[in-house]
């Protein structure tokens, strides 16, 4: 039902890169895109968070999305970005990514919806557009899989 | 009308009154004759009716009322404070704290009608009727409205004898009763009917005028529309009274008629023969239970469109205000102008041209501001402290419920109530608190017959002592009860499989009184329900530390028991030795550390394969805060060796650091959702180049 509903209209995803693959985040999640800035390692956090940062006064922490996917560690670049995300009212995290590309207005029948099992919680669908596919991620599931990481 | 604002301020006002009543009812127990007390408490029984007749909660009004009249009758001397009475109070205070509670989460205050409590209150008054002459009000504010049509139906008809209204009066059983007993006695009974000038703009004003009058010459036995109706300016342009009184006719109709803009007073000596209709009880009863059943569903059917139509069904009243004294505002909204001056100043400094003056002038200014900001945190901090006896002062009440139900003859001293300490952690810190007091006069105490047996006093003593340590406040709660049989907590040890016996062994006294803060664990053989059920000291330990503070406990066998929390002060702002692991900088509060020490390598000693050092003839235990946090390990070990000494209680430790950097002030931020943190990280802080620091929480070193 709910991903029905997620995806049931036309939406704007901002689209990252991590290495070749695109990925798109659901744009009304995002508050904000910040270039890299000074991390704070926190020791016996999760392995896939960089630390924290400070964004105008407010900690945040800081998520590898490279990390989490599993793929090998990169050097910052200039196009490296943090990408603050608000999955609550309350709560702000950020994700790091090698690169913001666009953004883009997928309607509905261009996504084509993933079957759930344990090891996709991280995606919500494939989206086309143009001649490349996104894959779109599922912030819920990101960040619901840390309690129990 | 919407009240909805005014929410806040009655849920404040009724918890202070419910707090008075408290503590006043718990003085009148010991001293049923203070009549201060007794003035107090009534004064405080009448506001809280006030304020709920205003917010429109029915039912808290009428038991509030209710136990008014109980102390206006105490108050006049026509009844004793007995300790039933003393037991009845007391539930009615829970109930209007429920009503309150009710309120606080759902803005209304539910259907608990506490109609059992009321009958007992009336009980009471009924049994003070025998000796004086009292007619419960209660009784006639449920009859009332029948009396009301039948008035209105028989006023039409104008006649002289239909406006003597005191005739049509319904009286029950124990009202003829105290007639009968009064004529007995050789009093007059009059039957009084008042009409009020038309013109008339404060009619309850006027009624209560002719009502206290009236109460100097005698008894009012029962009055329609009742005393609350009329104060409530709730009747037409009369009302109808009998009283008992051993003045004449004429005295008594004098006192009326000098209260002005009287139109008319009709009285007459007063016989139960009359017209009168003399309703038996049984049936009166039963028109009662009909009517309030209907009211019940009118008022439930109110309260739902009303809330329908406010559309905030059950929406919670949160209660995050703090009373602020006005001088500590002033204070504040002093320094916040200096601010703006300090602020003026660097803008003039910037706009100089001269280089070398105005980097003098610069650091003069920046001088001053640094002034005003210390200043304008400490004011602050002072507008969010609160003192802890907002939370203590429920407590002699809970300990003499305890000792009610426990059986246990035990009494409550208190010292340092004005101690102040943060508002959040005030919040937190009164249910760790009271488990604590259960604890002492469940556990710690002993029975009544054993202390007598052992030749200890027989009532039992529990002190609360707070008070200021330093950057720390330190609560105390002590008791001269049994002590703890550490040889029985052991046991309990091995038997919950926390500890092998070997391990039990050697275990020092401390530690094994430690164990009690371990889960699920009571030495109470018998289960009560006020504790013992094994959630308690954990509980209490994780509470109090997650505020940043710790618990200790000191108990010698057969003398009794002290639980020591220490609190800091304050959570938002602290004092902290900065200090490098590697590249990176971390914080360790202030209040922790007893020493910074260089010890050379050479000087670690092992003792059961961990490193200790030997300082001045303590053998403290040091950690490397390297290792602990995961740092790149160093490339060649260095002579000497930095050791910041950190202590918990008089536990002491060393934390191996590589670099100190200084004191300063930090501000503690959460570390944000989503990440793990380790429990030996208690926050974050920005500092002075915005980058993050992490803060050290060294009592999970200890």
């Amino acid at each position: 039902m709910e991903e029905n509903t997620l995806i049931s209209e036309a939406k704007q995803y901002i689209v990252v890169k991590l290495d070749d693959e695109q990925y798109g985040i659901d744009i009304s999640f995002v508050d904000n895109i910040v270039r890299v800035q000074p991390v704070t390692r926190v020791p016996k956090a999760q392995s896939f968070f960089e630390g924290v940062i400070n964004l105008r006064g407010e900690i945040i922490p800081v998520m590898n999305l490279r990390l989490k996917f599993g793929l090998q560690p990169k050097e910052n670049t200039n196009v490296t970005r943090i990408i603050i995300i608000k999955p609550e009212n309350n709560a702000k995290i950020g994700i790091l990514v090698d690169e913001v590309r666009e953004v883009v207005t997928l309607e509905e029948e261009d996504v084509e919806k993933v079957v759930h099992d344990e090891h996709v919680v991280n995606l919500l669908g494939v989206g086309k557009y143009r001649d490349t596919l996104i894959s779109l991620l599922n912030i819920q599931g990101i960040i619901s899989e840390m309690d129990n990481a | 009308m919407d009240l909805s604002q005014y929410l806040e301020i009655f849920i404040d006002e009724t918890t202070e009154h419910l707090q008075t009543l408290n503590e006043q009812v718990l003085v009148l127990e010991e001293e049923p004759d203070n009549i201060d007390t007794i003035n107090e408490i009534f004064r405080a029984a009448h506001s809280l009716k006030g304020m709920a007749g205003t917010m429109g909660f029915k039912r808290m009004q009428r038991l509030t009322h209710d136990m008014e009249n109980v102390f206006s009758e105490i108050r006049n001397n026509k009844m004793k404070v007995t300790p039933d009475l003393v037991d009845v109070v007391f539930k009615c205070l829970d109930a209007i704290e429920e009503y309150l509670t009710c309120i606080k989460e759902t803005s209304d205050e539910g259907e608990n009608d506490n109609d059992e409590i009321i009958s007992v209150l009336n009980a009471c008054l009924g049994a003070a009727d025998e000796g004086g002459a009292v007619a419960p009000e209660q009784k006639e504010a449920e009859v009332k409205e029948s009396e009301m049509v039948q008035e209105t139906t028989e006023s039409d008809a104008g006649a002289d004898n239909d406006k003597k209204k005191y005739l049509s009066i319904e009286i029950a059983d124990f009202e003829k009763n105290a007639i009968t007993e009064a004529k007995a006695k050789d009093m007059n009974v009059y039957g009084v009917t008042v009409y009020i000038d038309d013109n008339c703009i404060l009619k309850a004003a006027r009624a209560f005028l002719v009502f206290k009058g009236l109460e100097e010459m005698g008894e009012i036995i029962k009055a329609v529309p009742s005393v609350q109706d009329i104060e409530d300016e709730r009747f037409d342009l009369d009302f109808s009274l009998l009283i008992v009184s051993s003045k004449s006719l004429e005295e008594v109709k004098k006192v009326i008629a000098n209260v002005s803009e009287i139109k008319e007073v009709l009285i007459e000596d007063y016989s139960i023969a009359d017209d009168a209709k003399i309703v038996s009880s049984a049936p009166d009863s039963d028109k009662t239970e009909t009517k309030n059943m209907d009211s019940k569903k009118e008022d439930s059917g109110k309260a739902a469109t009303a809330n329908k139509a406010g559309g905030k069904v059950g929406k919670p009243v949160a209660n995050r205000s703090v009373r602020v004294d006005i001088d500590k505002l002033d204070v504040l909204m002093n320094l916040v102008s200096e601010l703006i001056i300090a602020k003026n100043g660097l803008v003039s400094v910037s706009n100089q041209e001269d280089g070398k003056t105005s980097m003098q002038n610069f650091n003069e200014q920046i001088e001053y501001l640094e002034r005003i900001t210390t200043n304008l945190h400490e004011s602050v901090m002072k507008v969010r402290m609160v003192p802890i006896e907002s939370v203590v002062n429920r407590f002699p009440r809970m300990i003499r419920d305890l000792s009610k139900k426990l059986g246990k003859e035990m009494e409550l001293f208190m010292t340092g109530e004005d101690t102040e300490l943060d508002r959040t952690v005030i919040d937190e810190i009164g249910d760790p608190l009271m488990h604590m007091l259960r604890n002492s006069a469940d556990h710690g105490l002993e029975p009544t017959i054993e202390r007598l047996k052992l030749g200890k006093p027989k009532v039992g003593t529990i002190r609360l002592n707070a008070y200021q340590d330093g950057n720390n406040v330190t609560i105390e709660v002590e008791d001269d009860g049994a002590g703890i049989d550490v040889e029985k907590v052991k046991a309990t040890a091995i038997k919950k499989g926390h500890i092998t016996e070997e391990q039990a062994e050697q275990l020092s006294e401390k530690e094994a009184v430690e164990l009690l803060f371990k889960p699920a664990f009571s030495t109470a053989e018998k289960i009560s329900d006020v504790s013992g059920r094994g959630v308690g000291l954990d509980v209490v330990k994780s509470k109090i530390e997650g505020l940043g503070g710790d618990v200790e406990v000191t108990t010698k066998l057969g003398e009794g028991t002290k639980f020591i929390i220490r609190l800091p002060l304050t959570l938002a702002i602290i004092q902290a030795l900065m200090v490098e692991v590697r590249n990176e900088k971390y914080a360790i509060p202030l209040n922790s550390i007893v020493t910074i020490e260089d010890v050379l390598v050479s000087d670690i000693k092992f003792v059961q394969q961990k490193e200790v050092i030997n300082l001045r003839g303590t053998v403290i235990p040091i950690v490397r805060l390297d290792e602990m946090l995961d740092c790149p390990p160093r490339e060649d070990e260095p002579e000497n060796l930095v050791v910041v000494i950190i202590k918990k209680g008089d536990k002491q430790t060393g934390l191996v650091i590589d670099n100190l950097l200084g004191q300063q002030e930090i501000v503690i931020k959460p570390l944000g959702k989503y990440i793990n943190i380790h429990r030996m990280i208690s926050g974050a802080t920005i500092l002075g180049d915005g980058e993050v620091a992490l803060i050290i929480d060294s009592n999970s070193f200890v």
